[in-house]
């Protein structure tokens, strides 16, 4: 890359401040709502800069009557076993596709690829009756066990890693008396630990915020994870009564902030995989 | 041994098989069923044939104009999040100073989970005290009520799509990263210049992850449901508004299924959505080799 002239320069950083401060500016906004007292909210005189500093508020949404503590529960339960359920299942079908030779096979790993295609509302229907038939309206088990079967995008990224592992390795603990249960185990889970990481924070960042199969599946408060309990509680709007806008902003807040450290974290660790290049690009 | 291990494979990926029959391929199939009945989830279905699809494509006239207000917003959102993408890359890939900084500040909008952002953004496009409005007064301009009007309330959907246009930008970085250094140095050598570099070299070695992102944004922008929820009408059931301005596909299939319990009409919009996810996939994958280039591709001159 040629060097820039000093105006080249000065014109690149202000485009760059200027775009970055326009996207910041709506996080000023809602610190300023969160911050704000209940006499501000009930009037709805919010400003852009916080000119209170309530930050009893982030105390006050555990503390009283709403629930947040439960749906913060709520959300961590359905990440946990979600995550869980991809790690182990997903790589364990990701090793059958990159080890083990059966007839068949690639016609099942075309299928799996093509089911990523399909926008997931053609099957929202009779999963919602099944899951009705099977009693889990009001549970998070519609929203987790489908985790259990494994994804097929996961499966897929795991398969690559798997085959970049030296099949010697595999060779020699047959030799050494491994089951192919036991190579997976033994071989192939410890070597591919940073995928099984990413695979992790995939479905963090895919379920934390889940909001559509909560609101089909879940009408008791307290069973909400916390996107569809903020949502409620922002749309507590019954005749005049205005909503808590205030803890409603704490709430919003307090869904962001792990998904903000989570890409921190993932983002770094995604960079060491080089998932964008090599023979995982995207082509 | 091959028996043995053919068994295994069978073994090891039948929790896949298992998710798949039940979650995907027996739903779709019975969605279809059901696309051909009147169900109202308490009696039994009743079989009408192709009476929901007839309905919906000459006599529902909301159903064409969700339609009609999904495409809208694909076709902008997408193209113009990906040109903003593309604008903001070419600067951060500029020999600067605290790129890194500008990189995280441009992509922390896209780590906001959808609900945290459509209340954010109902807030922020207020008629009055919203704040885009008051940006807007700054500047003498008389900004409308974005979402209380027919007019503007796709494209205050098509602004706020703007804001978490960061993931794209990661991705393209990536893809400009791994531009081997030579082309730059030879393009240099001839006296390109870097707004000439990035037309000629980087954004054609680009296409493929472009096209990526386009397939993926159109299948997102689809399926368009939270905002409108959350932020149209008076949002949850009453959404859409106004006068179903803001009226998507998904929203309608959801009214219809979770409201009115029209299971089998709801289940027809499914499947005319799926069609039309397909269709268009197919559209970008076909027009593919008129626009993407591929590095190990032996072009026909």
């Amino acid at each position: 890359m040629s060097r820039m002239s000093m105006y080249e320069k000065l014109f690149v950083y202000f485009i760059l401040t200027a775009l970055g401060l326009l996207l910041a500016a709506p996080f000023m906004y809602v610190i300023s709502m969160a911050l704000s007292s209940d006499a501000t909210t009930s009037k709805l005189t919010f400003t852009f800069i916080p000119q209170e500093f309530h930050f009893e508020n982030f105390v006050r949404v555990f503390t009283t009557r709403l629930n947040f503590g439960q749906f913060l529960w709520n959300s961590i339960i359905l990440v946990f076993f979600s995550m869980i359920g991809q790690v182990f299942v997903s790589s364990l079908v990701a090793y059958a596709f990159a080890r083990l030779r059966a007839p068949g096979k690639e016609i099942i790993f075309v299928i799996l690829l093509s089911t990523m295609m399909i926008p997931s509302e053609v099957t929202l229907i009779p999963q919602f009756i099944l899951f009705r038939k099977l009693d889990w309206i009001n549970t998070l088990l519609p929203m987790i066990v489908p985790n259990f079967f494994g994804g097929a995008y996961n499966i897929f990224l795991l398969r690559q890693f798997i085959t970049r592992v030296p099949v010697e390795l595999d060779e020699a603990a047959q030799i050494d008396g491994l089951g192919f249960f036991g190579i997976y185990v033994r071989i192939i889970l410890p070597l591919i630990r940073p995928a099984l990481v990413a695979v992790a924070i995939f479905t963090f960042i895919w379920n934390w915020g889940a909001f559509f199969g909560p609101l089909i599946y879940i009408n008791d408060i307290d069973k909400m994870p916390l996107a569809l309990g903020v949502q409620i509680l922002s749309a507590t709007n019954s005749a005049g009564q205005i909503p808590p806008w205030n803890l409603v902003m704490v709430g919003a807040l307090v869904l962001t902030v792990p998904m903000v450290v989570v890409y921190f974290f993932g983002q770094r660790f995604m960079d060491q995989l080089s998932l964008t290049s090599g023979s995982l690009g995207i082509k | 041994m091959r028996k043995k291990e053919a068994f295994w494979f069978y073994i090891l990926v039948s929790p896949w098989v298992f998710g798949f029959l039940a979650m995907t391929l027996g739903p779709m199939v019975y969605s279809f069923f059901l696309s051909l009945t009147n169900w109202d989830l308490f009696t039994a279905p009743k079989f009408i044939g192709l009476a929901n699809y007839v309905k919906l494509f000459t006599k529902d006239t909301i159903f064409w104009k969700t339609v009609f207000n999904t495409l809208y917003y694909a076709f902008i959102s997408v193209p113009l999040g990906m040109a903003f993408s593309l604008f903001i890359a070419y600067f951060l890939n500029r020999p600067i100073k605290g790129s890194a900084i500008y990189r995280t500040l441009y992509y922390i909008p896209a780590t906001v989970p959808g609900v945290a952002s459509a209340l954010l953004f109902k807030w922020l496009l207020a008629p009055d005290a919203g704040m885009i409005n008051r940006f807007l007064a700054l500047f003498g301009v008389d900004g409308p009520a974005w979402l209380l009007e027919p007019l503007w309330v796709k494209p205050a959907l098509i602004l706020m799509s703007m804001w978490v246009v960061g993931a794209n930008i990661t991705l393209l970085m990536a893809g400009i990263k791994s531009i081997p250094n030579e082309f730059y140095e030879a393009a240099e050598l001839d006296g390109a210049t870097p707004i000439a570099q990035y037309y000629l070299i980087t954004l054609p070695l680009l296409t493929p992850i472009i096209f990526f992102n386009v397939i993926n944004g159109l299948i997102g922008s689809l399926q368009i449901f939270t905002q409108i929820y959350i932020m149209t009408g008076t949002g949850g059931a009453s959404m859409g508004g106004p006068n179903n301005a803001s009226m998507m596909i998904v929203p309608y299939l959801f009214n219809n299924g979770f409201r009115f319990y029209k299971m089998g009409y709801a289940s027809a919009i499914a499947w005319i959505l799926f069609v039309l996810v397909m269709l268009l996939t197919l559209l970008v994958f076909r027009s593919s080799s008129a626009w993407v280039y591929y590095e190990t591709e032996v072009r026909k001159s």
